[in-house]
C-alpha cells in the first residue's frame, strides 16, 4: 500500500537516517542512561511520575537496546524491583500478618468473633489490594516506557516480557513466600485464600463483606500465572485459588444439604437450593470469578441437588407426591428447573410423575370398587332406570364407567396443567406422562369399553345445550382417552355396538356431533378404524330415503288397508353393524335362525316393502331384526267398572312406544279376556322370539312400575317379585287397570340403554376380540410374507407387531399360533435351512 | 482500540525536534503503541497530562510524513481498495526508524493495551 515515488536516483539520493547516539549535551552512555531510568522507576514506584517525560524515558531504553545492552537493562530492571520489594513492599503485608490472623484462617482457632475475623481479613485483604494494585500500576507503566526494551530484546531472546517478569515478582515474594519458622508449611497464599473463603462462607451465612474488595483480590489472582510463560491454564486463580474454593463449597453445601434433609421439608429445600444457585451465580459476577460460574454451579448441583434427589422426592408430606397432590405450582416448577440442571433427560422427576400417575389411576380404580353407585348417582344420571335389579346394577356400572373416564380426565387435566405450567412444555415429560397414562388405562383392562360408554353418554345427554366449544373439549377429551388405549380394535367393536344403539334407537343427541366425532378419529386413527362406523352412518340416511320412497309408493297404491302402520325401516349391511344388534350372535348358538311369528297386520306389511324393496334391487336378503326395531301402539284401557273416581273411572287413551318384540308380546294380549293368564310358554309358543328376547320384552312391559301394561304372576311366589325380570315360569295378564300421567308413554327396552357389560358379556366380548385379532393377524401374514416372499422367523414376528401396533398388541403365541395355522393351510411353507434360524416362504 | 472517552480533547500535539508542532487527532496517533502509552491518562506522565508529545529523534519532515500516514491509517483502517499514498524515496530510511521508534512495524496495534 506504500510505494516509493519516481525512479531511481531521479530524485536525489535516500537521505540516511541520523545515528541516534553521539549527539552532544545528550547521555549516551548506558550508565548514564540508567541512572535517569532508575530514577525515573522510583518516582513511579512513589506514584510521582508527573514531571517525566515518557519520551525522553522511552529514548532513553530505545538507546540502550540500539546499543545491545537490553539484557543488562532488563537485567537491572528486575533487580531493581526485586529490591524495590524487599524494602518497601513486603514489610506493610508482614505487618498484617499477625500471629492472629494465621490462627484464625489456618487453624480455625475459637474464641473469636465474626465480626472481629471479618475486620481482620478485611485489613489483611486491603492491605494485599492496595500493594498489588499500586504494584500492578507501576509495572505497567514502567512496562510502557520500557516498551521498546520488549520489542527490541525480550523477544529475540523469548525472555518473558519485562512485565510479566516484573509482575511475577509479586508471586514469587509476596504470595509464595513461607510465613517463617513458625508454619513453614504454609504459604501467604494460604492465608490469602483461607481469609477470601472465609469472607464468602459470613456472606453465605447472611453477613454483609466488602464484595469490591474481594473481587479486587480475585482479578489480582486471574491475573497472574504460575509461571512467567503466562498459559492461559496456568492462572494462579485457576491453579490455586478455584481448587480450594470448590473444595470449601463442596463442605459447605454438604453439611447444609444434611441439615435440609433433617428438616425434611422438600418445599424449603428447591426454595433454597434455588436462592443458592441464584446467590452463587451472583457471587461468581460481583465477588469471585465469572470463570468459575459453571464450576461452583456444579458443586451446589451436585450437593444440594444429585446427591440426595430421590430422598428429597420421597419426603413424606412433602416430597413431590404431596406436590402433585396438592397442585403446588410453585415448587414443581422450581424442581422441574433444578432437575433440568442435573440432568437433561430428568430421569428422576420423570420416574417419580410416572409412578404417581400410575399410583393415582390405580387409585381412581380402587375408589371405583369402592364406591356404591346405587346412591343418589343413578336416580338422576340415568334415564329413569327404575328399579328391577339387573337394570340397577347395571346402571351402577355405567355410571362408574362414566365417572372413571371423568376422573382419568381430571387427572389427565391435573397434570397437562402442571406439565404446561411447571415443566415448560418438556417434551420427555409429556412422552413419559402419556406412557404412564396409557400404561395404567390398558392396566385397567375396560378401558375401552368405558371410554366407548363415556363418549356414549355424552353424545346421548352430555352435549345437551352445550355450546360448540365446550362440546369440542369433550370431544377432544375422548380423543385423548382414545390415544391411551392400546387394544384399539376392542373400542372399535364397543363402539360399534354403542353407536348402532344410538343410531337404531334415535338416542343420539345430535348427528353433526356424531359425524364430528368419528371424522376426528378418522384423523387419529386413520380410514380402515372408522369406515364401518361410517357405513353405519351411510345405512341410517339411505334408509330414511328408502323409507320416504316406501311411503310415497304406499301412498300411490292408495292401500287404505295398511294406513294405520306406518313403517320406517332401517336397512343395515351386515357387515357394518355389530353381530349382537343384527341377531346373528343369539341366531348362531341356537342353531338354525328362529323366524319371530309376527302378527298379521304387520307380515302383510313386512311383505310389502319387501316386494317394494326387491324391486330396484334384485337378489338382496332382508331379515327382520325384532331385537332392534320399535313400534307406536295405540292402547285403550277401558274404564274399570264400579270405579267412580279417579283415573281408572274413565277410559285411557295411550300412546306407547315399545320395541318389537314387546309390541308382539302386547298385541297378543288384544283378544285375551279379563283374567286370562298366558304363560310364558304360550307366549313363546305363540311369538316364536327367542327366549332372552321375550325375556328383556317381558320384563319391560311387566317389571317396571310406570309401565307395567301386563301384569306378572310369578309361578313360585306370588307378587314378592313384581319388580324382578321376568321367568320363564312367569304368568302374564292384561293390566286394566294401568294408569299414566302423560299419554306418550316410552317403555324403555332394557337393552336399550349402554351400559357396562357383565362378566360374561364381557367373557364373551373378549373371545369375539381375539376371533377378529386371528383374522387380522392372518391378514398381516399374509400380506408381509406376500410382499417379502421370504423372511426369517424373528423378523416376521417383528414385522407383524409393526404392523398391528396402531390396533392392539398382539401377543407372541397367537401370532405363532397364526403362522401354524397359515402353514396348515399352505399359504406360507417352511424354509429348510440346513442349520440356520427358522424361516419361511410365502406359497403363491 | 479503546478510546477514554473521558479524555480532554481530540486532538494532541506532536512536536519534532526542530520545532514543528503537528495537530493530530488522538484515534489516529494511537495507532502507534509508543504514542498511545505516552499517553495513556493512567499513567500520568508529563505528555499525558498536556497532550503534547516532544520527538527529539524525529525532524519537521519525516514527522509530516508520520502524521500523514496516520490519518492515512485512520481514514482507510476498515476499507478495501485503498489509493496508495505516497513515499519519498529519499525520506524512506528515516521513515523506517521513526515507525520503528514509534512501534508502528508492530502487529501489537491491534492488541488491547495491557
Amino acid at each position: 500500500m506504500i510505494t516509493g515515488r519516481g525512479g531511481s536516483g531521479s530524485r536525489g539520493r535516500i537521505r540516511p537516517p541520523r545515528r541516534p547516539v553521539g549527539r552532544p549535551g545528550q547521555p549516551d552512555d548506558f550508565e548514564q542512561c540508567w541512572d535517569k531510568l532508575r530514577e525515573a522507576l522510583r518516582d513511579i514506584h512513589n506514584k510521582n511520575a508527573g514531571d517525566l517525560s515518557f519520551e525522553q524515558l522511552y529514548r532513553y531504553s530505545y538507546k540502550i537496546v540500539l546499543k545491545k545492552a537490553g539484557n543488562q537493562l532488563y537485567d537491572r530492571v528486575k533487580d531493581f524491583e526485586e529490591q524495590w520489594f524487599a524494602e518497601q513492599v513486603m514489610p506493610p503485608i508482614w505487618a498484617l500478618i499477625t500471629k492472629n490472623l494465621i490462627s484464625i484462617t489456618l487453624d480455625e482457632a475459637p474464641g473469636t468473633s465474626i465480626a472481629e475475623r471479618r475486620s481482620m481479613g478485611e485489613k489483611f485483604l486491603k492491605g494485599v489490594r492496595g500493594s498489588w494494585e499500586s504494584h500492578n500500576m507501576s509495572m505497567n507503566m514502567i512496562a510502557d516506557i520500557l516498551m521498546y526494551l520488549d520489542r527490541g530484546y525480550t523477544q529475540d531472546c523469548s525472555r518473558p516480557s519485562i512485565y510479566t517478569t516484573t509482575i511475577g515478582l509479586f508471586r514469587n515474594h509476596i504470595l509464595r513466600s513461607g510465613l517463617g519458622t513458625s508454619e513453614p508449611q504454609y504459604h501467604v497464599f494460604d492465608i490469602l485464600n483461607a481469609t477470601i473463603i472465609d469472607q464468602i462462607n459470613m456472606e453465605r451465612e447472611g453477613d454483609v463483606i466488602d464484595k469490591a474488595l474481594i473481587r479486587s483480590c480475585i482479578s489480582m489472582l486471574e491475573c497472574l500465572f504460575e509461571t512467567d510463560e503466562e498459559q492461559e491454564q496456568e492462572r494462579l486463580y485457576l491453579t490455586t485459588f478455584e481448587p480450594f474454593y470448590i473444595r470449601t463449597s463442596h463442605v459447605f453445601y454438604k453439611s447444609e444439604c444434611e441439615r435440609l434433609l433433617r428438616e425434611g421439608d422438600a418445599s424449603a429445600w428447591l426454595r433454597y437450593t434455588k436462592r443458592r444457585l441464584a446467590e452463587e451465580a451472583g457471587r461468581c459476577q460481583t465477588t469471585v470469578s465469572p470463570l468459575s460460574i459453571h464450576k461452583i454451579a456444579a458443586v451446589v448441583e451436585q450437593e444440594l441437588i444429585s446427591k440426595h434427589l430421590e430422598e428429597f422426592l420421597n419426603l413424606e408430606g412433602s416430597g413431590i407426591r404431596s406436590m402433585i397432590d396438592n397442585d403446588r405450582i410453585e415448587d414443581l416448577t422450581i424442581l422441574y428447573n433444578l432437575v433440568s440442571r442435573i440432568d437433561p433427560k430428568k430421569t428422576a422427576l420423570r420416574n417419580a410423575l410416572a409412578v404417581r400417575v400410575v399410583e393415582l389411576g390405580n387409585e381412581i380404580e380402587q375408589t371405583l370398587r369402592n364406591t356404591d353407585f346405587s346412591i343418589a348417582q343413578t336416580s338422576d344420571s340415568k334415564e329413569p332406570a327404575g328399579s328391577a335389579k339387573k337394570m340397577n346394577a347395571a346402571a351402577q356400572q355405567t355410571a362408574a364407567a362414566i365417572k372413571w373416564v371423568d376422573d382419568v380426565l381430571l387427572l389427565k387435566d391435573k397434570f397437562d396443567r402442571l406439565w404446561t405450567t411447571c415443566f415448560d412444555e418438556d417434551l420427555t415429560l409429556q412422552t413419559a406422562l402419556t406412557k404412564s397414562f396409557s400404561d395404567f388405562v390398558n392396566s385397567f383392562g375396560r378401558g375401552a369399553e368405558f371410554v366407548s360408554l363415556f363418549i356414549d353418554d355424552n353424545l346421548k345427554r352430555g352435549i345437551k345445550g352445550k355450546t360448540e366449544a365446550e362440546v369440542d373439549v369433550v370431544l377432544d377429551k375422548a380423543i385423548t382417552l382414545l390415544r391411551y388405549i392400546g387394544e384399539k380394535d376392542k373400542f372399535e367393536q364397543y363402539y360399534q355396538k354403542h353407536l348402532a344403539r344410538r343410531l337404531l334407537h334415535g338416542k343420539s343427541e345430535s348427528q353433526e356431533v356424531e359425524q364430528e366425532m368419528i371424522s376426528r378419529m378418522k384423523r387419529e386413527l386413520g380410514n380402515n378404524f372408522t369406515q364401518k362406523f361410517e357405513g353405519m352412518f351411510r345405512d341410517m340416511s339411505t334408509s330414511k330415503e328408502t323409507t320416504e320412497d316406501y311411503r310415497n309408493h304406499v301412498r300411490g297404491l292408495g292401500a287404505l288397508e295398511h294406513n294405520q302402520i306406518d313403517l320406517s325401516i332401517s336397512v343395515l349391511a351386515g357387515n357394518n353393524w355389530p353381530k349382537e344388534v343384527m341377531g346373528r350372535f343369539t341366531g348362531l348358538a341356537d342353531g338354525p335362525k328362529i323366524k319371530a311369528t309376527y302378527p298379521r297386520e304387520i307380515q302383510r306389511l313386512q311383505e310389502s316393502f319387501f316386494e317394494f324393496y326387491t324391486k330396484n334391487r334384485n337378489g338382496r336378503v332382508l331379515t327382520w331384526v325384532g331385537s332392534a326395531g320399535t313400534a307406536d301402539i295405540k292402547c285403550l284401557f277401558p274404564k274399570i267398572p264400579g270405579k267412580t273416581t279417579g283415573p281408572l273411572a274413565k277410559d285411557r287413551r295411550y300412546d306407547v312406544n315399545i320395541s318389537t318384540y314387546g309390541m308382539i308380546v302386547l298385541l297378543l294380549f288384544e283378544n285375551v279376556g279379563e283374567d286370562e293368564w298366558l304363560t310364558f310358554e304360550e307366549i313363546q309358543a305363540a311369538t316364536s322370539i327367542p327366549q332372552p328376547d321375550l325375556i328383556n320384552a317381558l320384563t319391560s312391559v311387566s317389571s317396571l312400575k310406570p309401565y307395567r301394561l301386563l301384569t306378572k304372576k310369578s309361578g313360585e311366589s306370588k307378587e314378592s317379585q313384581a319388580n324382578s325380570a321376568a321367568k320363564p315360569t312367569d304368568q302374564f295378564t292384561f293390566n286394566r287397570e294401568f294408569v299414566s300421567k302423560t299419554i306418550k308413554l316410552r317403555v324403555p327396552s332394557v337393552n336399550a340403554a349402554n351400559k357396562v357389560e357383565n362378566d360374561d358379556e364381557r367373557k364373551e366380548t373378549d373371545q369375539k376380540t381375539i376371533e377378529t385379532r386371528k383374522y387380522v393377524i392372518d391378514a398381516a401374514i399374509v400380506r408381509i410374507m406376500k410382499q417379502r416372499k421370504e423372511l426369517l422367523h424373528s423378523q416376521l414376528i417383528t414385522e407383524v407387531i409393526q404392523v398391528l401396533a396402531g390396533r392392539f398388541k398382539p401377543d407372541l403365541p397367537l401370532i405363532k399360533n397364526r403362522i401354524e395355522d397359515l402353514l396348515s393351510r399352505e399359504y406360507v411353507e417352511r424354509v429348510e435351512l440346513s442349520d440356520g434360524p427358522p424361516a419361511y416362504r410365502y406359497v403363491a | 482500540m479503546d478510546v477514554d472517552s473521558s479524555s480532554p480533547s481530540k486532538y494532541i500535539t506532536l512536536v519534532s525536534s526542530d520545532g514543528f508542532e503537528f495537530v493530530v487527532m488522538r484515534k489516529a496517533a494511537f495507532i502507534s503503541p509508543a504514542i498511545k502509552s505516552m499517553l495513556d491518562p493512567k499513567s500520568q506522565f508529563q505528555e499525558a497530562r498536556t497532550g503534547r508529545c516532544v520527538f527529539e529523534e524525529i525532524n519537521g519532515i519525516v514527522l509530516e510524513k508520520v502524521v500523514e500516514y496516520f490519518h492515512y491509517w485512520y481514514k482507510y483502517q476498515d476499507k478495501e481498495d485503498v489509493p496508495d499514498m505516497e513515499i519519498p524515496v529519499e525520506l524512506c530510511l528515516e521513515l523506517l526508524t521513526a515507525a520503528d521508534y514509534l512501534g508502528l512495524d508492530s502487529k501489537e496495534r491491534l492488541l488491547p493495551s495491557r
